[in-house]
């Protein structure tokens, strides 16, 4: 058991260092930045309770776990038809099969298009993504976790979370290249 | 399609794959050179590589939800005071009482525990010289902070995130995250054995960091970048537990940290630096 004070310390060099992440995922997750404040003190709070059993490794993921559970907990309490479910991988075939359809008939963007996207179209394009293809975006492009991290976090194989990345990015790519 | 006999997916969606493995920075260098030939000779690849290198720029140009004040006093007083009621369970302070109430209470706006939280927070941090979260701004805020990575390095499962003896893969696997890595000689004939490396973040900058083993001991070898910085000699900063000695030499100021005791450390930096020379 750590001491109190040793475990306030663990506290500040284990969570606070990495709110602004938290608050990044928070935010993309629940679709707003006020919900984002209370999902992360949420998890504060749980981190807090559970700080002794930080076990070393990547704080930034260890805590970002915490915010993706309470992010999920908390969209379940409040807005339950918000959740689409995320075991129903037949529906993502199906959706990325649709996409790279569409990819083949229209032609890729110019790379200097995309380099010119209006961020709030970008934005848009994010929070439109299926929740298994955004939230696995946002851990790696957004808080930057590697992808064994990302698949452990999400408890699946690094091949989905290389395949859910790239069919994410191909998403984006097709939306900024169609809102020109 | 001709086959490659590189090692690489042949088919389209594999390679695709490969390509977002190849501008994270999750493949090992001999993969990294095999994807980039490929891309070389194929303009289709070369075109969609282009495409996700563009798409990340702009992702990560998307403005950053700023973690305001409030929020970080609400959360440091949270733990603040959580901590006092560990300190004392069956008397918890009022000072305590309030602040969980406060937190508690701060839907139905009662009162102003915003501020309440805020001064909790202040009293907190001069009450604990180890805060040194709240401290990243002071001189010595550096060695604070290899000092912490050191010892979330001991308690961590591994202290490495890239295990190996060879400096052909710490090197590699450094640059590929950071796009430097300080000289990392092997010197496990002195006794000193190069078990791997990590990143660490300090100040809020990630840097590279080099782990040795001596007998029983880890040795946190530390490189902060330095642009044209002056050569420096080892300088004494131990305290608290721990030997801490640090010396420059120009591209990187190097901080070691161990529980050794201060003559070994020192031999540590003396070897370090004549290997560093020679590679």
């Amino acid at each position: 058991m750590l001491s109190s004070n040793a475990q306030a310390d663990r506290f500040g060099e284990v969570v606070m260092p990495h709110l602004a992440d938290a608050l990044s995922l928070a935010r993309w997750l629940t679709g707003n930045a006020t919900d984002a404040e209370d999902v992360v003190q949420d998890a504060c709070i749980k981190a807090h309770a559970s700080i002794a059993s930080y076990a070393g490794g990547n704080a930034r993921a260890w805590l970002l776990t915490i915010v993706r559970n309470s992010c999920y907990t908390w969209l379940a309490r409040n807005r339950p038809r918000s959740i689409v479910s995320v075991g129903d991988l037949g529906d993502l075939a199906e959706m990325s099969a649709a996409h790279a359809a569409d990819v083949l008939e229209r032609g890729s963007p110019e790379a200097s298009l995309i380099a010119k996207a209006d961020l709030a179209a970008l934005e848009a394009a994010i929070a439109a993504l299926p929740q298994p293809f955004r939230e696995t975006l946002v851990l790696r492009d957004i808080n930057g976790l590697a992808y064994r991290d990302i698949a452990a976090m999400l408890g699946v194989p690094i091949g989905t979370v290389m395949s859910r990345l790239a069919r994410a990015r191909g998403l984006l790519i097709f939306d900024l290249g169609r809102a020109q | 399609m001709n086959a490659h006999n590189d090692g690489l997916p042949e088919d389209a969606a594999g390679m695709n794959l490969m390509l977002h493995a190849l501008i994270d920075g999750e493949l090992d260098a001999a993969a990294a050179m095999a994807v980039e030939r490929r891309i070389a000779a194929d303009p289709g690849l070369a075109a969609e590589h282009a495409r996700i290198v563009a798409l990340q720029g702009v992702v990560s140009s998307l403005p950053k939800p700023q973690v305001s004040d409030a929020l970080s006093a609400r959360i440091a007083a949270m733990a603040a005071a959580g901590n006092a009621e560990v300190l004392r369970p069956r008397a918890p302070t009022a000072q305590a009482k309030t602040s969980r109430r406060g937190w508690a209470a701060r839907s139905f706006g009662s009162f102003d525990w915003r501020a309440m939280a805020a001064s909790i927070m202040i009293s907190a941090v001069l009450a604990s010289g180890a805060t040194q979260w709240a401290m990243q701004r002071a001189p010595d805020s550096f060695a604070a902070g290899v000092a912490n990575g050191h010892r979330r390095g001991l308690l961590a499962t591994s202290p490495v995130d890239v295990v190996s003896s060879d400096r052909h893969t710490v090197k590699p696997w450094l640059d590929g995250r950071l796009g430097l890595s300080p000289p990392a000689p092997d010197m496990a004939k002195d006794g000193f054995a190069l078990i791997g490396g990590r990143v660490e973040v300090i100040g809020g900058r990630p840097v590279p960091a080099l782990v040795y083993r001596h007998r029983e001991h880890l040795i946190t070898l530390v490189a902060e970048p330095q642009n044209a910085g002056a050569v420096t000699e080892p300088v004494d900063l131990s305290e608290g537990g721990f030997s801490l000695v640090q010396w420059s030499d120009g591209a990187f100021s190097y901080w070691a940290i161990s529980d050794m005791e201060r003559p070994e450390l020192d031999d540590f930096a003396a070897r370090f630096r004549a290997a560093a020379v020679t590679g």
